[in-house]
């Protein structure tokens, strides 16, 4: 053992060594394994589309360059050619502190692929030679690295296990939507507040409104305290331990970066592996996700959050924009017009020509646009040489490059355009609609789907067959526009407005709220279906409601029959069977059967048109006499006689003038017939004995009975006693 | 000492209550509750011990955050009441009369006039206005809300100052609502003017040479904004006029000081101690202004519950507010 100990201290001081002279890596992966910009990302890849008119993947990299690293290896999957076609113009390639190499794979699927090719390689060429970044190339970040990675590196060092540390920042979700700034859905996490271990993470929708998460009980056995935040975001910048891509390697299931791996890391105990979270205060970290992120990382650059990535700097071979008052940026050679009003936070580029009268505002104009007369632009990203002519509105849309908007068309909130669409004169392009000139592909394989699923060698053929396609077919916008309007995918039709660029409409909000509101309220009168957190004081209380007034409409339902009976003379079977289901229908007791019954017998005897007491006595004689079999059906056990006789008494008292003189001699006639034993009548006398004085007025009535019952089972059990001398 | 005023005197302390019309109204209902739990000592008549016992609680507010010209006024209308009661009421009826006097002063004056102000001021901003507003007036921060209610389009620029940054909360509330807000500190003002239609600000108190005594910083703002030919609005209720006349624009004799080492330190930023070592040095001293004084030159007009008038009719309200009290 010591010799070991020895042995694991001395390579803990080669391994310093060594990390002193490593380094400093990151993996970027030049796709998004997602098919959220889709149409658009069927043409380009994400990592070039551009925010605020630079590509994605400028951002990244010159994060990652001003951040200390040294080499970075772009995993290319989908159009792959394309990136390294742009990394090879860009001067990244021969840039001097950073080495950028590529890595091309066209199988991997998700990252998890990725991570896996990369493992491969890495046997045959050892590329990665430590803790490496992991990051994907649609991240805006300018936090620095180099200490979080030595951070990472101490832990590691005092705990194998520790093989990732995962940047997280505040960010409220909004509590309508329960979606982050970014369009994300809410986050749920658990940390160790001392050593900043992630215990739980948690992304997946949450169904109620309220929120419920899970945390396993186990948790809370091993940690002292546990801090659970929903306020978090995950930036997705991830610093890695090799083990991170041999675990990939070991589970090749995992395909999801979160909702695999850590989640898989989370779960096993075998292995013990610990994920630790880092929050960042300062510094700014987005990753552009979906089309919400693009539009809310656009605005933090414009607002200068993500400073020195901003528009007025050359950061990556980028021409620096002027800024001007209001945050509006404008390239030097820009033509505008003296009656364009261009407002607060705008960002227009070079060559681009602005004519009379425009409004332009909180927008971003990539270079070489033209832009007519009379166009209103408010909350659109229009990327490079989009050509839009006089009298168009254009709202909260992507118009994506070479576009061309004839006159006084009119996007709606939402709207992406991809690449070269036309749209039609005066045509109107309904919110949310994606615009295309390639067609929808028809079958939707998983939400684990590539940007381009087809080998890149398609986009060629594609791109040949485009004019032929734009000639022939007669387009949806408009009798001179081009392009096919894509469907909804079905589910996320609902789901549009959250992801778009356009911000949540007011209606829908209130909507939301009307909807909370309602299932508030629902909460209140309903126990939930599932009901596991509910308190119990609800249960019990409609257990105490439900009864009495389930007790009502079943006596109602037992006369109803009774009387049909009666009058119908069905035979006694069938009614005890009718009465039965009832019975369990209203999940009634036996005794409860009794007590119904008997209410309605007598009810009837009342209801029947008599003169006298004892014509009365006669209606109910016979009725008992002729139904006696079906009373004794559920009179078997004393509780039930019991229960019969306070049931008949409780209506005594209700018509005291009617029924109350006849109270000894119905009950007689009930033990004459065998319907009730001496021992109930007895017993119940018993129980009498101590109540109050307005309540034995019955029992006194019937004493003389009572005490002749007890006399006569006196001398039974005197002859029982004979008898058994006999024997 | 009744506990409601050494309660309301601590709030001053720590800061807990800021903000003339805040402690104008925690002070008055403080004498509410003295004057409620009083009763007249034997041998004693009630006009006289009561005005000694207010002004012993009004000498421990004093010893806890120096009285706000406002406050004065305050106090000397109740003083006023106390020594107008008429001998002939019974303990409780003077009692009950004052309590009600006092609410109504509270009403009236205060609150009352607040609306007023938020009426003639909301007269002002048009649609397309860039307003520009310093630190965190009640007053101004009612009209915004106003004026956003009746739909009118502008934007409020709001500028603060270290160390107390108030301005944070004002924008917090406004962006709350839905305004179209910017925030900047006071350095970038000359820079940010340049846009501005209009600039609101609040005071502390008016004097009746037309000079605003306000939250320090606010002459420095009016003076810019003179310089660009912005209008400068001051929103002030009457009951915050005064007839003294104030000529020392830097310190005057009232000026309050508050703690230098918030300004000797960051809030927040342990790392910036370059004064370590320094603090007890003689020939350094930190000057923390609570309030300055803008001259009238650079005041376009002030709003009070008596209507909008220039600066130079001050002496007008402060004489007919005199007037209407004595009576």
């Amino acid at each position: 053992m010591g010799a070991q100990k020895k042995g694991g201290g001395a390579r803990v001081s080669e391994d310093a060594v060594e990390q002193s002279r490593q380094r400093l890596q990151a993996i970027l992966l030049a796709d998004s394994f997602a098919t959220k910009f889709r149409p658009v990302t069927l043409e380009r890849p994400k990592v070039l589309l551009p925010i605020v008119n630079v590509p994605m993947i400028d951002y990244t990299l010159a994060w990652l360059e001003s951040a200390g690293i040294e080499e970075v290896f772009v995993f290319c999957c989908a159009h792959s050619m394309q990136v390294i076609e742009y990394l090879e113009k860009s001067e990244w390639y021969s840039h001097p502190n950073l080495l950028v190499r590529t890595i091309e794979s066209h199988k991997s699927i998700s990252a998890g692929d990725a991570l896996r090719y990369m493992y491969e390689q890495q046997t045959e060429t050892s590329q990665i030679q430590g803790d490496f970044v992991l990051v994907s190339g649609d991240t805006v970040s300018n936090m620095p690295l180099t200490d979080l990675i030595q951070e990472h590196r101490e832990r590691k060092k005092k705990d194998e296990k520790a093989i990732m540390t995962m940047v997280i920042k505040q960010s409220k979700s909004s509590q309508l939507t329960h979606q982050s700034r970014l369009g994300t859905d809410q986050l749920f996490i658990a940390v160790d507040p001392l050593t900043k271990q992630l215990l739980h993470y948690e992304e997946d929708k949450i169904d109620h409104p309220s929120g419920s998460v899970c945390l396993e009980k186990s948790l809370l056995d091993t940690n002292p305290s546990v801090l659970v935040c929903n306020d978090m975001q995950d930036c997705y910048i991830d610093i890695c331990s090799p083990e991170v891509l041999s675990l990939f390697e070991d589970n090749f299931d995992y395909q999801h970066l979160r909702r695999h791996f850590v989640k898989g890391v989370l779960v096993d105990d075998i292995m013990g592996y610990k994920i630790f979270t880092h929050e960042i205060h300062s510094s700014y970290a987005g990753r552009i996700d979906n089309f919400r992120s693009y539009d809310t990382v656009s605005k933090d650059i414009i607002q200068r959050w993500t400073y020195p990535y901003v528009p007025d700097i050359n950061f990556s071979g980028n021409r620096p924009l002027k800024l001007g008052r209001q945050g509006i940026y404008r390239a030097s050679d820009v033509v505008q017009s003296r009656s364009a009003d261009v407002g607060a936070s705008t960002v227009i580029g070079y060559g681009t020509k602005i004519g009379n009268g425009d409004k332009i505002s909180n927008s971003v104009i990539g270079n070489g646009c033209y832009i007519g007369s009379n166009v209103v632009i408010e909350g659109s990203y229009i990327w490079n040489n989009v050509t839009i002519e006089d009298g168009c509105e254009i709202r909260n849309a992507i118009v994506c490059d070479g576009v061309k908007i004839r006159a006084g068309a009119v996007l709606q909130p939402g709207v992406v355009l991809s690449f070269n669409v036309v749209v039609g004169r005066d045509f109107v392009v309904p919110a949310y609609s994606k615009v295309s000139l390639l067609q929808q592909p028809t079958t939707e394989d998983s939400d684990e789907e590539l940007e381009y699923a087809d080998s890149s060698s398609g986009t060629a053929d594609h791109l040949s067959g485009l004019n032929l396609q734009m000639e022939s077919k007669a387009s949806e916008l408009g009798p001179d526009g081009a392009g096919y309007i894509w469907e909804a995918c079905e589910g996320a039709h609902d789901e549009e407005w959250k992801h778009s660029v356009a911000p949540i409409p007011k209606d829908k909000l209130s909507e939301i709220t009307q909807a909370i509101d309602d299932e508030d309220t629902d909460d209140e009168s309903v126990v939930p279906a599932s009901g596991e957190l509910k308190s119990d004081a609800d249960s019990i209380n409609t257990d105490v409601n439900d009864p009495n007034d389930d007790y009502y409409y079943f006596e109602k339902e037992v006369e109803g029959t009774v009387l049909r009976a009666v009058e119908e003379n069905i035979k006694v079977d069938l009614v005890t069977l009718e009465i039965n289901g009832l019975r369990l229908s209203y999940n009634m007791e036996s005794a409860d059967c009794a007590g119904a019954t008997f209410y309605s017998m007598i009810k009837l005897a009342v209801d029947t048109p008599h003169n006298s007491a004892s014509e009365l006595y006669k209606n109910a004689a016979s009725i008992i006499t002729n139904w006696k079999e079906l009373l004794g059906f559920y009179v078997k056990k004393i509780d039930e006689q019991i229960e019969v006789i306070m049931k008949f008494e409780e209506m005594c008292q209700e018509s005291p003038k009617e029924l109350g003189p006849l109270f000894t001699q119905i009950l007689h006639l009930l033990y004459d017939k065998d319907v009730l034993q001496e021992d109930a009548i007895l017993r119940w006398a018993e129980e009498k004995a101590g109540a109050d004085e307005a309540d034995k007025v019955y029992l006194k009535q019937c004493d003389t009975f009572i005490q002749w019952l007890k006399e006569a089972s006196e001398e039974e059990d005197e002859d029982d006693e004979d008898e058994e001398e006999d024997d | 000492m009744h506990p409601a005023v050494y309660k309301v005197g601590l709030q001053y302390l720590s800061g807990d209550i800021s903000g003339g019309n805040a402690r104008c109204i925690a002070m008055l209902q403080a004498f509410q509750e003295v004057v409620k739990d009083y009763s007249t000592p034997p041998e004693k008549t009630l006009n006289r011990d009561m005005a000694a016992k207010i002004s012993s609680c009004v000498s421990f507010l004093r010893e806890c955050r120096p009285l706000s010209v406002s406050m004065g006024n305050a106090i000397r209308f109740v003083k006023n009441r106390i020594a107008k009661l008429p001998m002939t009421l019974s303990e409780s009826e003077a009692k009950a009369a004052l309590k009600s006097d006092i609410e109504r002063f509270i009403n009236e004056k205060i609150i009352g006039a607040d609306t007023v102000i938020v009426k003639h001021a909301v007269t002002k901003i048009r649609d397309g206005d860039v307003l520009l507003t310093y630190g965190s007036p009640t007053a101004v921060e009612m009209v915004l809300l106003h004026a956003h209610e009746l739909g009118k389009k502008f934007r409020v620029l709001v500028v603060d100052s270290r160390p107390k940054l108030q301005g944070q909360l004002l924008l917090r509330r406004l962006i709350k609502r839905g305004i179209n807000c910017a925030y900047t500190h006071i350095n970038a003002i000359s820079y940010i003017m340049h846009q501005v239609t209009k600039v609101f600000l609040g005071a502390s108190s008016v004097f009746s040479n037309g000079t605003v005594y306000s939250r320090v910083g606010t002459a420095c703002v009016a003076m810019v904004a003179t310089a660009f030919r912005v209008p400068v609005l001051v929103c002030c209720e009457a009951y915050k006029f005064h007839e003294r006349v104030i000529l020392d624009y830097s310190i005057c004799s009232s000026n309050e000081l508050g703690d230098p080492n918030a300004i000797s330190k960051v809030h927040g930023r342990e790392d910036i101690n370059y004064f370590d070592g320094l603090t007890n040095n003689a020939n350094l001293k930190f000057l923390n202004l609570m309030y300055d004084a803008t001259p009238s030159d650079y005041i376009s007009m002030i709003i009070t519950d008596y209507g909008m008038v220039p600066p130079t009719s001050v002496p007008v309200i402060v004489r007919e507010y005199q007037k209407e009290h004595l009576l």
